[in-house]
């Protein structure tokens, strides 16, 4: 694969053409409905869309998938910020202070944050894709199972040390988290778990109804609890952030650009680990990490632009290798094979025009989503003027639909229901969330490239120590761990979470 | 219990007890011995761990002797409000495949906001109508998903 301006100049120029644009602007508006609405991931949005696009060409086609897929990254953080309905794992992170903003009126800043942090880091990550996509895949390529299941370690690891002075609870959420993903079918080798001869647990309980329970059913029983009159009972302050806050994320947008374009690179590597371990990253950097949790703006900031560039990064080992990094950019592999192109190195050299052309309206998709979206942060923000009473059947309504609608199964709406209690207790008793969802979203690859890294070394736990990336990643995670345990140890307080350190 | 520790220390129980439960689960996992990750290997390391914690949360707890914060759980109407939010939650779950995903949205939405704020009326009969027509055409006829459509599919 190789780089020319020449290549670059052409595909801007076919990106401009009336026609590539609409499709752009389609693609973008689509995108940021499906980020937006309960039950239809970029996933499902782009395989309902596929058979549509036969009608317009394929540049064009492909244009418009690629930037719903974006798009939705965009629209994915709006109901966490809002309504506290993180409806992907990798919103988890934003809902946790972009959600506090909100309850202190400043949920138009916050989604205003999400906006531009997501445009920056999306075209930071698209300059990465660009320039440097042959060196970078090639270090991708270093990644094996032992590397995968050290950085997974590590991802856990730091988000429970995160729990502060309730390492305790940490350690039992991150457990709880773990046991819902292991009960049903192993992976490798189908044999039933933990499904006490339950036929429904046999397909396991998945992460996403687990997450909306525990987000999303919860923070409505506690609104319920106390009658509230609005989910929030600040008024609305501000509907953009101010300059000095933009200044404020500056060198986060860049950082969480650099973490969730690097991890991204990584098949396996969702934007669910990047946006916790950039979120991680900025609160131990920070001067003052007893802001977060309680709607830092740079908490926001940093899970946002780690989720798109994480999203530009996963174009690369696409476009390179031939190589999907996650479901939706399976499904756009896909309908790639649809026009008869296969992704992978001689895509570059047979249909150059047609990828650069396609790598040039992501720039322009990433301005089509910050114009569209800047102006729409008003109206998403007004949601929480909605009377509590009326506001709060309608999230659960769309809580049952995103839960049913991922496999469609009555079932994962009845999980969601468990967990909307679980996620009660757990925030009255001050245990954190965020190890239990890590773990749950986790668990699967963690399992995978454990029996993968075994059957490698032939069953030597050494591989995860003598290979240097996972041995740098198991340090970390040891360190992580031994910190945690010495602020336990030192600690003589009771075991809470949420005050001082949040989920 | 309004007592941080008594809680811990009823919450550590519990999830011991869990852990136990886990273990005593995995221990029944068939599975070849031999392979290099036995499928019960990780049920049990997970089960080990949730009965630690739970017996770690447990003796701190009972160990604790500091000023012990508060929890505050919801009053009597609280409780009663939650109650009445879960059963209507549960109800709409449980009648969504005889009754359709649209019928049962427009009665559970309907029936929330009128329990919640008992002057919203016509508020909630208009909402739950809204509701239903949105999951209809939206999601069902728009957007193809496959939910229940109970009498409207006959």
């Amino acid at each position: 694969m190789l780089f020319s301006w020449d290549l670059l100049l052409t595909g801007f120029v076919d990106a401009l053409t009336w026609s590539n644009l609409f499709w752009a602007f389609v693609g973008c508006l689509v995108g940021t409905l499906i980020g937006v609405l309960p039950g239809i991931g970029p996933s499902a949005g782009i395989a309902i869309l596929l058979p549509m696009t036969t009608m317009i060409p394929p540049t064009s086609g492909i244009i418009m998938m690629a930037a719903i897929f974006y798009g939705a990254m965009y629209g994915g953080s709006t109901t966490a910020i809002v309504v506290n309905i993180p409806g992907e794992a990798s919103s988890v992170p934003t809902a946790i202070d972009g959600y506090e903003m909100a309850k202190q009126g400043r949920a138009g800043a916050a989604l205003g944050i999400s906006a531009i942090s997501s445009f920056v880091a999306g075209t930071l990550g698209l300059v990465g894709l660009t320039f440097f996509a042959p060196l970078l895949a090639n270090f991708a390529l270093a990644f094996g199972p032992p590397e995968y299941f050290a950085l997974m370690f590590m991802a856990l690891s730091l988000v429970i040390s995160l729990s502060g002075r309730a390492l305790l609870k940490g350690m039992i959420a991150t457990s709880i988290g773990l046991l819902s993903s292991l009960i049903g079918q192993n992976p490798l080798t189908g044999a039933a778990r933990l499904t006490f001869g339950v036929v429904d647990l046999m397909a396991g309980l998945n992460f996403i109804s687990i997450i909306i329970g525990l987000f999303a059913v919860s923070e409505v029983m506690i609104n319920v609890e106390r009658a509230a009159t609005h989910i929030y009972g600040t008024k609305i302050r501000g509907w953009m952030p101010t300059w000095a806050e933009i200044r404020q994320c500056g060198g986060t947008m860049v950082r969480s650009s650099g973490i969730g374009f690097f991890l991204g690179l990584l098949p396996g590597c969702a934007p669910a680990v990047t946006t916790f371990i950039a979120y991680d990253v900025e609160k131990r950097i920070s001067k003052t990490p007893e802001r977060f949790g309680k709607g830092a703006i740079e908490g926001v900031a940093a899970p946002e632009g780690a989720n798109n560039a994480t999203s530009s990064a996963g174009f690369v080992p696409l476009f390179a290798f031939g190589l999907p990094t996650g479901p939706a950019l399976a499904v756009l592999m896909g309908g790639l094979m649809m026009y008869g192109l296969q992704p992978g190195p001689m895509l570059f050299q047979t249909n150059p025009q047609f990828v650069w052309a396609v790598i040039a309206s992501m720039y322009i998709g990433n301005v089509i989503l910050l114009v569209m979206n800047l102006p729409l942060v008003g109206f998403w923000a007004r949601i929480a003027l909605i009377p509590f009473p009326v506001l709060g059947p309608l999230i659960i309504l769309c809580s049952v639909i995103g839960a049913y609608s991922i496999r469609f199964m009555l079932f994962d709406v009845w999980v969601a229901l468990l967990f909307g209690v679980v996620g009660y207790a757990m925030r009255k008793l001050h245990f954190p969330i965020a190890p239990l969802v890590l773990a749950t979203v986790l668990a699967q690859m963690l399992e995978t490239s454990l029996q993968q890294s075994l059957l490698i070394s032939q069953g030597s736990w050494l591989i995860f120590f003598n290979r240097p990336i996972a041995g740098a990643f198991m340090a970390l995670a040891l360190a992580s761990i031994a910190r945690g345990i010495w602020i336990q140890v030192r600690s003589h307080a009771p075991e809470i979470a949420i005050d001082d350190a949040d989920v | 219990m309004r007592s941080q520790r008594k809680c811990d220390l009823a919450a550590g129980v519990f999830i011991a007890f869990l852990g136990a439960v886990v273990i005593l689960a995995a221990s029944q996992i068939r599975g070849d011995v031999e392979e290099r990750l036995p499928p019960r290997t990780l049920p049990y390391v997970v089960g080990f761990m949730t009965f630690a914690g739970g017996v770690g949360l447990g003796v701190k707890a009972y160990r604790f002797r500091g000023k012990d914060p508060e929890i505050l759980w919801p009053e009597k109407d609280g409780w009663v409000r939650i109650g009445v939010n879960l059963l209507l939650l549960a109800l709409f779950t449980a009648f969504m495949d005889p009754l359709g995903m649209p019928i049962t949205t427009g009665l559970y939405v309907a029936g929330a906001i009128w329990y919640m704020d008992r002057k919203r009326i016509l508020t909630a009969l208009l909402t739950g109508a809204g509701s239903a027509l949105v999951v209809y055409y939206l999601f069902i006829r728009f957007l193809e998903l496959t939910f229940p459509l109970g009498p409207l599919g006959q």
